[in-house]
């Protein structure tokens, strides 16, 4: 047995990361005009934008896939689906809207604003899912996910009604385009493109320096306990930090769905379900192939004309809910939990 | 008894589930090298003891490892000294051999679950001592339930235990492997000093395999002692509810059959 060390951690590291440069060239490589290949200086500047938003956001999604996925001990969790993207995109959408800005006024200089309150609405989110969901201190897995969709339609109600109330057109890129999920360079600060990178990447590195112990986190959890895992404490802990992932993401993005399914599986099939290798690898190929998703659907959209806008969560879903059923129904023909 | 190789030393223990009482002032110990089987029927407090000794159920009363009050030990120093069986150990689906006993020493990597090299010294050399060599890269699902619970045994031993603690490790397992499985685990703990506390519902092979037995019925500790001591046939009668018969064997072990009960 070869140990697993430092230096196999860096080379992991090393070749996810090779990954997603490979994948982000392309994307700089596609413009919604002119051909395929190396940008104008004039393109790149344009380009590199939304290929490093859409890399942020994508891999603090697939972190926090890989994150349920251990935790609940559920293939099928994902922010998306357990309800705690749309929880954050409602908190952020309300801490937006003007009337919220002029009751907030003294919090609004504070860099973290739209962040704390999307990730409020991920732990409210997080929150119903779970008293409903669970039943004598254990989560059932068909309902997680059933309580998850619930509020998800809620939350996307809620979100349409306060658009139709205050007719809002403030909101960059639209609302429903928010609702569903997009890429968008114009709406955001300064700041927030900033903190968002800070508290993803502070967030990533605490759960690579925990993926060991979540290891252990699928067994039971006295066989936990035994192998020296205080597998409560690490719970509540992984959840928070994944559930802080994904609302900094989604402040930015709105809720993008399945990649934080799709990726984790996806890097799966190369390195097993080692979390120690599966989180570098899930966390670059969800940059990398979000961004791809997002260039794919400014081209796409390029093809309708100026006006016509292509949010990348129609793309993802497109590719992404197909998935989903697909590992239901292995997962059913297994005979498993789910 | 050697009092320098006491490993274990609780007393007092009681614990219940909301109103019911299931350990009602249990005492209990063990020494380095000594095989102990918990006997009692099915809600005696089997498990429950196994899980207080371990702290995984907050029992009042008091519990020493090598001499330290339970709550002075953290979870990764008491897991580098008992390891823990349960009944239904679980691994994740397409686990290899391998993975599994990797595992085990979860609590001596360090941050980002780094390894050392004797990390996988200590895997390879349990694979050895418990013949798992040859099965390290194949899946557990493909394994039969004698080769698995030696894989479980082997994620124990790879913590390096001071002690092992298991419950019910035989149940499942057919004639011939729960023998294999006794004998290995009486091996261990005569060649390596592994104390070793077994919970059981097989009266004579834990009193053929055990330098102790202790009955517990109703969450108390009714007798504790020698194989021919505990195994009373009045006593037995009592707690399981049923005749149960004695036959004196060579080798100065009992064996205790339950008689077929009258139809009413």
């Amino acid at each position: 047995m070869k140990p697993w060390t430092a230096k196999r951690l860096v080379w992991m590291i090393a070749i996810s990361l090779l990954v997603w440069v490979v994948l982000a060239t392309l994307c700089l490589m596609v413009g919604s005009t002119g051909e395929f290949g190396w940008p104008t200086k004039q393109a790149f500047q344009i380009r590199l934008e939304p290929v490093l938003l859409a890399s942020i956001v994508g891999a603090a999604l697939a972190s926090a896939g890989v994150v349920y996925q251990a935790i609940l001990q559920n293939p099928l969790a994902d922010p998306y689906l357990l309800g705690v993207s749309s929880g954050a995109m409602l908190a952020a959408y309300l801490w937006q809207l003007p009337w919220a800005t002029r009751f907030l006024v003294t919090s609004s200089g504070w860099a973290f604003g739209q962040q704390s309150a999307a990730f409020a609405g991920a732990l409210i989110a997080i929150g119903i899912v779970f008293a409903l969901a669970s039943r004598r201190g254990r989560l059932e897995p068909i309902t997680l996910l059933l309580v998850g969709v619930i509020v998800n339609a809620i939350n996307g109600s809620i979100f349409m009604l306060l658009n139709a109330i205050v007719k809002d057109t403030a909101t960059p890129g639209g609302p429903l385009a928010f609702l569903v999920g997009t890429i968008q360079t114009t709406g955001l600060s300064t700041r927030q493109e900033i903190a968002a990178p800070v508290v993803i990447g502070i967030g990533w590195l605490i759960i690579l320096f925990i993926a060991g112990q979540l290891n252990v986190a699928m067994l039971s959890e006295s066989e936990s306990l035994s192998l020296g895992v205080r597998i409560h404490r690490l719970r509540w802990v992984a959840l928070l930090i994944a559930s802080l992932m994904t609302a900094s993401a989604v402040a930015i993005s709105g809720p993008i769905g399945f990649v934080g399914l799709v990726c984790p599986h996806l890097a799966r099939l190369f390195v097993g379900n080692d979390q120690r290798k599966l989180l570098p690898l899930a966390t670059a190929l969800g940059a990398g192939l979000l961004a791809v998703a997002d260039a794919a659907s400014r081209k796409l959209a390029a093809r309708g004309g100026i006006d016509t806008l292509l949010p990348v969560g129609v793309i993802t879903g497109l590719l992404g809910g197909p998935f989903f059923l697909i590992l239901l129904w292995q997962n059913r023909r297994r005979g498993s939990v789910v | 008894m050697d009092r320098m190789a006491q490993l274990l030393e609780a007393s007092n223990l009681s614990f219940s589930y909301g109103v019911r009482p299931v350990l009602r002032e249990v005492g209990i110990s063990m020494s380095s090298g000594e095989v102990v089987a918990l006997l009692g029927p099915n809600g005696s407090g089997k498990t429950t003891l196994l899980r207080a000794l371990l702290g995984h159920l907050h029992a009042a009363g008091s519990i020493n490892w090598d001499r330290r009050a339970l709550s002075s030990w953290t979870r990764r120093e008491l897991a580098r000294h008992v390891a823990y069986l349960p009944q239904t150990p679980t691994f994740d689906a397409g686990q290899t051999v391998l993975d599994v006993l990797r595992l085990g020493r979860a609590a001596y990597w360090t941050a980002f679950g780094i390894e050392s090299p004797r990390d996988a010294e200590v895997v390879e050399s349990n694979a050895k001592l418990l013949e798992l060599t040859d099965l390290l890269g194949r899946s557990m699902d493909e394994l039969s339930g004698g080769q698995r619970q030696r894989v479980f045994v082997g994620r124990c031993l790879v913590q390096e235990p001071a002690a092992m603690l298991l419950d019910e490790p035989s149940t499942f397992l057919d004639l011939r492997h729960q023998v294999e499985l006794c004998d290995l685990l009486r091996r261990l703990s005569r060649e390596k000093q592994i104390g070793v506390l077994m919970a059981s519902h097989d009266l004579n092979l834990a009193a053929g395999y055990s330098d102790r037995l202790m009955l517990l019925h109703d969450g108390a500790i009714v007798a504790s002692g020698s194989p021919s001591d505990v195994l009373q046939p009045e006593l037995l009668s009592r707690v399981y509810g049923i005749d149960i018969q004695r036959i004196e064997s060579p080798g100065n072990i009992p064996v205790v059959i339950a008689r077929p009960q009258p139809t009413p």
